[in-house]
C-alpha cells in the first residue's frame, strides 16, 4: 500500500509544482510583451502625467516580484483583478463565459467517446473488411476537414436549408437548460468531428493490437466467448493507452474552440480571449490563460490517476 | 462417457493458408495422421516452423481465421470436431481440452488479478454451476495442487508480481481447473531456466497421473522430451516423418531426419574438435570492470519503509571481471542472479558505480530475442548499412571515389560479412519477418561483426532458438572466434554450452560473482552453493528424463 499512496502523493506534488511554473510563465510572458498598457489605454493624445497617474492606479509602477505575488494571490482567490476593457471583475467575466466553453467541451467529448468507441470496436472485429475500410476512409476525410468548414456546412444545412434551429443565439443554462444544450449541439459537433476521427483511428489499432496478444489466446483456450474477451480483457487493456489520448483530445478541444465560437457567434472564453488580446487587457488575458492552463494540467493529472487505477503495473511497482 | 483407446484421432489432416494470389499454396500440414492414447504423454518434436503448433491449434479449434482445412478429420472421444459449430467447439475448450503456451510472461491479462482470471474458466462454462464460495475453493485447491503454498495470496496478485515459473504454474492451474481430458502443452518450458523447467515437468507428470490427464507435449528441446514423454512423433515440413516410443526413437533413430535432430541436440558434435585459441593472459584485457554496483532506482517520491530497503534495491554488488583478447568466457547463473543487469551496466545502459574500461572502441552485443531487435520495417541491407555507418567505418570505406564506387565498396563489405555469418546475397533485400529465428540471430551477429569489434557480448543468444539453429549459431561463434580473433562473453543458463566452448567460466548468484575459473575445474569441483545448484538442476533433468547414450 506504501507504493500506492506514494504514487498519488507524488503525482499531487507534481501537479502543484507544474501549476506554480505555469503561473510564473504566464505572468512573465505577459510582463515582457513590449508596449505600455497605460499609454495604450489612454490613447496617443494623453499627457505623460495622465499616463503616470493611470500607471500608479493600475499598480504598474511597483516592482515585478510584488506585482507577481499580488497577481498570484488574486488568481488563487478567484479574484485576478478588474478587466481594463470591460471594467468588470475578471472572475465574473470568466464565470459568465465558462458555461459556453466548458459545455461545448463536455458535449464534444461525449460525442467523441459515444461515436468513436463503438465504431472502433466494430471496425476492429474484422480488420481489412469492407466495413472497416469505409470507416477508415470516412475517418480520414473527417480528420482533414477543419472545424470552421464543418461549422459553416452545418450552419448551412441545419439553419438555412432545413430551418431546424436559429444559429447565433445563446441561451444561458440557468434560463432554459434544454435550449442551452440545443444551441451548443452543432458547435460541439463541429469541434468533435476531427477528434472523433483521431480517437477512432487510435482505438481501432489499439484494439487490434490487444486482440492479437497472448492473454487473449489464453482466454480463448479457457473457453471464453469473444464478447466476454472483448469486454473483460481487450477493452480495459486498450483503455490504458487511450486514457492519455482522450486527455490530450480534451485539452485540445478546450483551447481549440475559438474559431467555432466565432462562427457560431457564441459568447465563450475564446472570444473573450480574442477581445482581451486586441485590447491589451492584461488582468483578463492572464486570468483566462491561467485558468485554461490550470484545467489542462488538472486533466493530465486526472488522466495519470485514471491510468494508475486501471493499470496495476503503474500503481504497484 | 465411453472410454476410447484413442482420445484424439487426427485422420489425414491437410491444412493450408490460401490467399487471393495463391489459392493452392504448399500445405502447412500435409496428410497428418496420428492418434493420442488415453492417459499417455505424447511428444511432438521438430524444428521451428514445421507445423507442430498448427497441429495443436487445429485440435483445439484455435486456428487463425485465414487457415483452411482442405481434407481430413479430427475426432475427440469419437466425435468429429470439424463438424461441430464454433459454439460447441468453444464450450469444449477449458472443459475437455486445456492448453498452455510458450511465453508465460504475456499469457496472463496484466490488468486482472490471477484469481479472477482463473474464475473466468469456471464461469465461462454454463454447465458448471458453482456458488462463489465453491469456485473459490476449486481455485485454491487447484493452486495448491500446482505447488503454491499460499494460494489465497496468489489469487490476489497481479501477473507482474509473479515470477516466470509461478506464472506458468498459474496457467497450468487454469488449464487443468476443469480437469480436461487432454492438455496441450506448446513449448511450456522453453522460456524458463533449468531449475524451473524441472519443477514444471514434474508437475505436469503428476497431473497426468493423479488427474488422469492426457498430454500432447510440443517441444523443440529433445533433452526435455526424452523420458518425459511415453511416445514421440517427429515432424518435418508439415509431415510426420517418424514415430515410436520415446526411448526407442531417441536412442536408435531409424529415420535420417530424427538422427539429424539428435545430432544437433548434442551440440558438441557440431563443434567437435574445437580447440579454443590460446589466450595470452599477459596481454591487456579487452574489458575490465571493477567494483560494479548497480540497481534499479526508485521513482521520485516513492520511498521504502526504511533506509535499509533502499540498499536492497541494488542488484549488483561490487562485481569485477576481465575478458582477455580472443577469449571465450561463459557467464552462468540462475534467473535473477544479476547477469542481465551486469551486461546493461557494462554497456553503459544503466547507471552504476565502479569502473568499466573497454580497450577497443567497439564492442558488439547480441540479445536473447532476435525478433524485437531488428526493425521490421527495413531490409537486412538497411540494418547492415546502419551498423556500418554507426561504426564510423563507412567513412573509411567511402573515403574516395564517386558516390557509386563508395556505395559498391560498402555493399561489398556488407556481403562479405554476411557471408561469414552464413547468409547469402539473396538475404540482403529481405525483411526480418522473412527470416527464421536462427537467421535473424545471424543478422544480429553480422551487425556486430561489420563494426570489427574486439569483443561480442551475447546475452542468452540460444534460448529462443531450436536445437539445429543453436548448433549452427554456436559453430558460427566459434568460427568467428578462431578466424576474426573476437573475444566472446556468453551469458547463458545452459551449462552444457558453456562446457563445450568456454574455457573460462564465471558464476553469478545474488548479484555477486561467487565463483570463477577454468570451466573444467569449476564444473567438476564446484566450490560455491550456487554452482552446485545449477549443476544439480542440469543433472535432474536427466534423472526424470533418463539419458541413454
Amino acid at each position: 500500500m506504501q507504493g500506492k499512496t506514494g504514487y498519488f502523493v507524488g503525482k499531487l506534488i507534481e501537479l502543484v509544482v507544474t501549476l506554480f511554473l505555469v503561473s510564473l510563465l504566464v505572468f512573465i510572458a505577459f510582463s515582457i510583451i513590449p508596449g505600455d498598457t497605460a499609454r495604450v489605454m489612454l490613447g496617443p493624445d494623453a499627457t505623460e502625467a495622465q499616463v503616470n497617474l493611470l500607471r500608479q492606479q493600475l499598480g504598474l509602477d511597483k516592482p515585478l516580484v510584488v506585482r507577481y505575488f499580488t497577481w498570484l494571490f488574486g488568481i488563487l482567490t478567484f479574484n485576478p483583478g478588474t478587466s481594463y476593457a470591460y471594467n468588470m471583475s475578471v472572475g465574473e467575466l470568466i464565470a459568465q463565459r465558462l458555461p459556453v466553453t466548458l459545455g461545448m467541451s463536455v458535449f464534444a467529448m461525449l460525442m467523441v467517446i459515444a461515436i468513436s468507441y463503438p465504431l472502433a470496436v466494430l471496425s476492429a472485429r474484422k480488420p481489412g473488411r469492407l466495413g472497416d475500410q469505409i470507416c477508415s476512409v470516412i475517418g480520414h476525410v473527417l480528420f482533414a476537414i477543419p472545424p470552421y468548414v464543418a461549422s459553416l456546412l452545418m450552419i448551412l444545412l441545419a439553419s438555412s436549408m432545413f430551418r431546424l434551429i436559429t444559429v447565433g443565439t445563446y441561451v444561458k443554462p440557468s434560463d432554459d437548460f434544454l435550449a442551452y444544450v440545443v444551441c451548443l449541439l452543432l458547435p460541439s459537433f463541429a469541434v468533435a468531428l476531427p477528434k472523433i476521427a483521431m480517437s477512432f483511428k487510435f482505438l481501432r489499432s489499439s484494439i487490434i493490437e490487444q486482440r492479437a496478444s497472448d492473454y487473449v489466446r489464453t482466454s480463448k483456450s479457457h473457453g471464453l466467448s469473444d464478447l466476454k474477451i472483448l469486454i473483460r480483457h481487450v477493452l480495459p487493456n486498450s483503455n490504458v493507452s487511450s486514457i492519455t489520448i482522450i486527455s490530450i483530445i480534451l485539452s485540445d478541444i478546450l483551447g481549440g474552440s475559438l474559431i467555432v465560437e466565432q462562427v457560431f457567434n457564441l459568447p465563450g472564453l475564446g472570444r473573450l480571449l480574442l477581445a482581451a488580446i486586441s485590447r491589451r487587457d492584461f488582468p483578463l488575458l492572464s486570468g483566462i490563460v491561467f485558468y485554461l492552463a490550470f484545467i489542462t494540467v488538472l486533466l493530465y493529472f486526472l488522466s495519470d490517476i485514471a491510468a494508475a487505477i486501471t493499470d496495476p503495473r503503474i500503481r504497484l511497482k | 462417457m465411453t472410454r476410447h483407446i484413442h482420445i484424439v484421432k487426427v485422420h489425414h489432416l491437410t491444412l493450408s493458408f490460401p490467399t487471393r494470389n495463391d489459392p493452392n499454396p504448399k500445405p502447412v500440414l500435409d496428410d497428418v495422421d496420428f492418434g493420442i492414447r488415453d492417459g499417455e504423454i505424447l511428444g511432438l518434436i521438430g524444428n521451428s516452423g514445421c507445423g507442430k503448433t498448427m497441429t495443436s491449434l487445429a485440435i483445439a479449434g484455435l486456428l487463425p481465421e485465414n487457415a483452411e482445412i482442405t481434407s481430413g478429420s479430427i475426432k475427440f472421444a469419437g466425435k468429429n470436431l470439424l463438424e461441430m459449430s464454433p459454439r460447441e467447439r468453444r464450450s469444449m475448450l477449458g472443459k475437455d481440452i486445456g492448453m498452455i503456451f510458450q511465453e508465460p510472461s504475456t499469457a496472463l491479462d496484466p490488468l486482472m488479478v490471477v484469481g479472477k482470471q482463473l474464475e473466468e474458466v469456471l464461469t465461462a462454462h454454463k454447465e458448471n454451476i458453482q456458488t462463489k464460495e465453491e469456485r473459490h475453493k476449486t481455485i485454491t485447491d487447484m493452486l495448491e495442487l500446482v505447488g503454491f503454498t499460499n494460494a489465497e495470496e496468489i489469487m490476489n496478485r497481479y501477473p507482474h508480481q509473479l515470477s516466470g515459473g509461478q506464472r506458468q504454474r498459474v496457467l497450468i492451474a487454469g488449464a487443468a481447473l476443469l480437469k480436461p481430458r487432454l492438455l496441450i502443452c506448446d513449448e511450456p518450458t522453453s522460456s524458463l531456466d533449468t531449475v524451473t523447467t524441472v519443477s514444471i515437468l514434474q508437475l505436469l507428470k503428476e497431473l497426468c497421473h493423479n488427474l488422469h490427464i492426457t498430454i500432447l507435449f510440443i517441444s523443440h528441446d529433445l533433452s526435455v522430451v526424452r523420458g518425459f514423454c511415453d511416445r514421440v512423433m517427429v515432424m518435418r515440413d508439415g509431415k510426420i516423418v517418424d514415430r515410436d516410443t520415446a526411448s526407442d526413437i531417441l536412442s536408435n533413430p531409424r529415420n535420417a531426419f530424427t538422427a539429424e535432430l539428435l545430432t544437433n541436440a548434442r551440440l558438441d558434435t557440431r563443434i567437435m574438435g574445437f580447440e579454443p585459441i590460446k589466450v595470452d593472459y599477459t596481454k591487456d584485457p579487452v574489458l575490465t570492470a571493477t567494483d560494479i554496483t548497480a540497481g534499479y532506482g526508485r521513482r521520485l517520491f516513492e520511498r521504502g519503509k526504511n533506509k535499509d530497503e533502499k540498499a536492497d534495491n541494488k542488484v549488483l554488488h561490487d562485481v569485477s571481471l576481465k575478458v582477455y583478447p580472443n577469449e571465450i568466457v561463459g557467464l552462468i547463473g540462475g534467473s535473477g542472479s544479476g547477469k542481465t543487469t551486469l551486461i546493461r551496466s557494462l554497456l553503459g545502459l544503466l547507471p552504476h558505480s565502479g569502473k568499466v574500461e573497454i580497450k577497443s572502441p567497439r564492442i558488439g552485443v547480441i540479445f536473447q530475442d532476435p525478433v524485437s531487435c531488428l526493425n521490421p520495417a527495413h531490409t537486412i541491407k538497411w540494418h547492415m548499412s546502419e551498423a556500418l555507418e554507426a561504426s564510423g567505418k563507412a567513412n573509411e570505406i567511402k573515403g574516395e571515389g564517386t558516390y557509386k564506387e563508395r556505395k559498391a565498396k560498402a555493399l561489398a563489405r556488407i556481403t562479405a560479412v554476411l557471408e561469414i555469418c552464413g547468409l547469402g546475397e539473396e538475404h540482403l533485400t529481405r525483411h526480418p519477418n522473412e527470416l527464421s529465428g536462427g537467421q535473424r540471430q545471424r543478422v544480429a551477429i553480422a551487425m556486430c561483426l561489420i563494426q570489427d569489434p574486439s569483443l561480442i557480448i551475447a546475452d542468452e543468444p540460444f534460448s529462443s532458438l531450436d536445437a539445429s539453429s543453436s548448433a549452427e549459431l554456436l559453430k558460427l561463434m566459434t568460427d568467428i572466434n578462431r578466424e576474426q580473433h573476437t573475444a566472446f562473453l556468453i551469458i547463458t543458463h545452459n551449462i552444457h554450452i558453456v562446457r563445450q566452448i568456454a574455457p573460462r567460466v564465471i558464476v553469478m548468484s545474488n548479484g555477486k560473482i561467487c565463483e570463477e575459473g577454468t570451466t573444467s575445474e569449476v564444473l567438476t569441483n564446484p566450490q560455491s552453493e550456487a554452482t552446485s545448484k545449477l549443476l544439480d538442476a542440469e543433472r535432474q533433468i536427466h534423472v526424470i528424463l533418463p539419458v541413454q547414450n
